[in-house]
């Protein structure tokens, strides 16, 4: 059949295409006029050519922040991926058991990001926290505060509690829209549980594995709110991420410039990594 | 029922009308920008009181990726279909994802020279426009 052509169909993207321009187009060009120029308040800007990218460049705060963040998505993935899927497999397809986990896998997901950081604040704490304090009871040295693997294991559990659910939920709608036809002719052909893993749940499960990593590695990429509430980039500076850093340089000192270029390399890293992972698992797809 | 509408394939006429807007624009920034004793300002804000920080420079570089994304529509206009093909990447690009590639990896090359070369980032371009052929002809 012929496809139909008719442009008059643009005009209904004009809505998305002026809420687009003023919440995203709009700010993301005055960041780049900002990284261009400097300002000493008052709206009054002064032209400063690349002289901020290169002083972003050279500094070791932003690789170094840099390298945390990548560190981070890492661990995060690494966790968060397989444990979804381990549990998405394991929970059950029919009967009352499917609501009551969906909503238990839900429920992590329904609270606001500062909250989590603040359960997590409280929960980790050594003198009243039930995790802190119960390991202080066992002899086991912990504290966030002023231990540097202790602080990222904090935050990382904190992650993979908060968000694994979202990775389960997505593999679990992958899982339970594979006909039962698929399972069928594995039995009669007696796959292993292993095969029907590797050629029926996994190559089905794709498409939704690829927006969960995609959203994973965006989301834990741009982590803000619960590192600055748990350990506020601390100790030290060993959980302070790009932006972390980018909000003490904006906001904090008010070096506007800058911030603004760090932001726009920080902004450009995400595109070029979130591309190749797309790019790569949709093609990935397209030959199988 | 498809309603297949006849392309008269007006295209020159396009491109000549997204040239001259083109065209139009920067000569009204530049008639815009203040004179200070016979000499134009470039780097001067082109808004009083700053709003958004607009400068020459910067409004070049937006308009230019404007220029840009129209061509690529006068383009799919002469040609529609986006020229869809398996280049050295070894997976099926559109137009559209070329163009992507090409400022993508632009933004890139000027970082790199920025960070590894210098701050005359001119050379930068140059390189980045012989990148963006190279993508075109072979990705």
């Amino acid at each position: 059949m012929e496809k139909t052509w008719n442009n008059k169909a643009w005009f209904m993207v004009l809505p998305v295409l002026v809420l687009v321009a003023f919440s995203a187009v709009i700010p993301l060009m005055t960041v780049v006029n900002y990284s261009v120029q400097d300002t000493f308040g008052n709206n009054e800007f002064f032209w400063n050519g690349v002289g901020w990218f290169s002083d972003v460049l050279d500094s070791d705060r932003f690789w170094e922040a840099l390298g945390r963040n990548l560190l981070f998505s890492g661990i995060i993935l690494a966790i968060e991926i397989p444990l979804g899927i381990l549990i998405a497999l394991n929970m059950p397809k029919k009967g009352f058991g499917v609501p009551v986990c969906l909503v238990l896998m839900s429920l992590p997901l329904l609270i606001p990001w500062n909250v989590v950081g603040t359960i997590w604040q409280v929960f980790g704490r050594v003198d009243i926290g039930l995790l802190g304090y119960t390991l202080a009871a066992l002899g086991i040295p912990y504290n966030y505060v002023n231990n540097v693997f202790d602080a990222w294991l904090t935050l990382i559990v904190m992650d993979v509690w908060h968000w694994t659910s979202l990775v389960v939920l997505l593999c679990y709608a992958g899982l339970v829209s594979i006909p039962d036809a698929y399972y069928q002719a594995a039995k009669i052909d007696g796959a292993s549980r292993w095969a029907v893993f590797r050629y029926i749940q996994l190559p089905k499960m794709k498409r939704v594995l690829l927006i969960a990593f995609l959203l994973r590695f965006m989301d834990s990429f741009m982590i803000y709110t619960e590192p600055f509430v748990i350990t506020g980039g601390g100790p030290g500076n060993s959980t302070t991420f790009l932006s972390i850093d980018l909000v003490k340089m904006a906001i904090g000192q008010f070096d506007l410039g800058p911030a603004a270029a760090m932001s726009l390399i920080y902004f450009l890293i995400i595109l070029l990594l979130s591309w190749i992972f797309y790019t790569v698992m949709t093609n990935s797809d397209a030959q199988n | 029922m498809a309603a297949v509408i006849q392309r008269t394939n007006r295209w020159p006429l396009a491109l000549a009308i997204v040239l001259v807007v083109y065209a139009a624009i920067v000569g009204l920034l530049i008639l815009a920008l203040p004179v200070k004793d016979g000499v134009r300002d470039w780097f001067a804000p082109l808004i009083p009181g700053g709003w958004m920080a607009w400068s020459f420079p910067g409004a070049m570089f937006f308009l230019t990726i404007f220029l840009l994304l129209s061509l690529m529509a006068v383009w799919e206009y002469a040609s529609p279909g986006g020229n869809p093909r398996v280049g050295i990447l070894r997976f099926e690009t559109t137009r559209g994802d070329r163009l992507f590639v090409s400022l993508l990896g632009s933004a890139f090359i000027h970082l790199a020279w920025l960070g590894l070369v210098g701050p005359n980032v001119w050379w930068a371009l140059a390189l980045s426009v012989v990148y963006a052929i190279g993508v075109f002809k072979l990705v």
